[in-house]
């Protein structure tokens, strides 16, 4: 009898294990997927710019966006994560990067050694960027100049450093969709949704999250606790910036400048910086996206909260 | 007798501290409200909503340069950790690491001192505003934080 159930438990535990091994296999792109292309370079810079890679990338405490050697230090409610080198460095950046190894990094979310990303690397954005884009977006950055030293490790504790656990994670949050654009709307608005949703990322910081670090599908764009800590991430949507024109929208993407006349602080400086490079007209379609937003209430403010959602 | 006045004394004197902190920080507040305002005056120029007024041009780089002035004063040790009301609180940052906070000081100098008897038109305010309003945002990135 006793055997029996230690037989039957083993035998459960080993296919429980087998369950989540077989949930958590990380995402490859073969090359045989990719057809032929020639990057456009000129895009692979809108790409860079709407993406912000630079953001992140970017060595901290230094003036130039496009060396993109990492460091900067992401804290979360999960361990504090250090952006990696991206430059065309062969040692310790992505200079021996394949193609298929970039898009596969930057749409699912998964290393050249076959283990996935932490999602502090927005991929479940970038997810619904269109593939040429990412390549356009790879030959670009291999005509920066190669920055040497890799950043430090995430600093990440048990369990959350097990990285085949996100595997669960993005079978929970990712879906692997693509952008599907809505035919009701106009070109520019399907311009600015794709740039916005995908390559833009702005939910990423502008949602709600659950206790798994997940967004709150219900109120995107609504705001809340700033994950890398002290202070508030403003609701985007029209409750909380009813008061803005789409031309404030987009004069605030070129210069930081909001229509009170305050400026962008915080990680938003830092997303301008990359965004006022883009061509107007796609600051123009982002603008007409984003002041098209539902009002959606974002989750309480901690007491003695201010007034609601100006930003 | 004079323990009385001495506890008393001490609480009038430490009442007195802590007012003088709020006002400063009022002030501050104030200071940089004005200059949001001037500057939301410039883009709304930029933006055409506002016909161009060169009048209202000077006012706010007088502003500026007032705020300069003050700047050195506006963040003194004794705020340092309060958490006014209010939309933003300044970054603890601010006194950590004072050196690189006053460099953002001398380099909106900079930009001011520069922008400054060159602004004579809307063209002239197209092409200088941006360089006003980066400053603005250079600092804030580090050196602000937004109220919950």
């Amino acid at each position: 009898m006793l055997r029996r159930i230690f037989l039957s438990s083993v035998m459960a535990g080993a296919l429980a294990f087998a369950v989540f091994w077989w949930l958590t296999i990380p995402a490859v792109v073969s090359p045989d997927l990719l057809a032929a292309y020639t990057p456009n370079l000129a895009n692979g810079l809108t790409t860079f710019n709407a993406a912000g890679c630079s953001s992140c990338h970017a060595v901290p405490g230094q003036p130039d966006r496009l060396k993109l050697g990492g460091g900067l230090a992401i804290p979360s409610p999960f361990g504090t994560f250090y952006a990696p080198n991206i430059s065309p460095d062969p040692a310790d950046g992505i200079g021996r990067w394949s193609e298929a190894e970039f898009v596969a990094a930057v749409t699912k979310g998964v290393s050249p050694a076959g283990s996935h990303y932490f999602p502090a690397f927005p991929y479940p954005s970038y997810q619904r960027a269109k593939v040429d884009e990412v390549r356009d977006l790879f030959a670009y950055l291999k005509t920066l100049a190669p920055v040497s030293g890799k950043a430090r490790g995430h600093d990440v504790p048990f369990p959350f450093n097990i990285r085949r656990n996100v595997g669960i994670w993005k079978w929970l949050f990712v879906d692997g969709k693509p952008f599907v654009p809505d035919p009701t709307r106009s070109a520019r608005w399907n311009r600015g949704a794709y740039l916005a949703g995908s390559l833009g990322h702005c939910a990423e910081c502008h949602s709600p999250r659950n206790f798994l670090g997940g967004i709150i599908a219900a109120q995107r764009f609504a705001g809340g606790p700033n994950p890398e800590g002290e202070g508030w991430v403003p609701n985007i949507t029209q409750k909380g910036l009813g008061e803005w024109s789409v031309s404030d929208f987009a004069y605030f993407f070129e210069t930081g400048q909001m229509p009170d006349g305050d400026s962008a602080g915080g990680a938003m400086a830092r997303v301008i910086k990359n965004i006022s490079q883009l061509p107007a007209d796609d600051r123009a379609a982002i603008a007409d996206y984003i002041k098209s937003l539902p009002p959606v209430d974002g989750p309480p403010r901690p007491k003695k909260a201010a007034k609601g959602g100006k930003s | 007798m004079m323990r009385t006045v001495v506890v008393v004394g001490a609480l009038v004197l430490g009442i007195g501290a802590v007012a003088a902190q709020q006002d400063q920080v009022k002030q501050t507040q104030d200071m940089m409200k004005g200059n949001g305002k001037n500057a939301g005056a410039l883009a709304a120029m930029v933006k055409g909503e506002k016909p161009y007024d060169q009048a209202a041009v000077n006012a706010a780089l007088a502003q500026f340069e007032d705020t300069i002035k003050k700047f050195p004063t506006l963040f003194p040790d004794s705020t340092k950790g309060l958490k006014p009301e209010g939309d933003y609180f300044p970054s603890p940052k601010v006194w950590e690491d004072r050196a690189g906070f006053d460099e953002h000081i001398a380099s909106f100098a900079k930009a001011v001192a520069d922008a400054k008897g060159k602004i004579t038109d809307l063209d002239t305010l197209k092409a200088t505003l941006p360089t006003i309003g980066k400053q603005c945002g250079g600092c804030h990135e580090t050196y602000r934080v937004k109220n919950s």
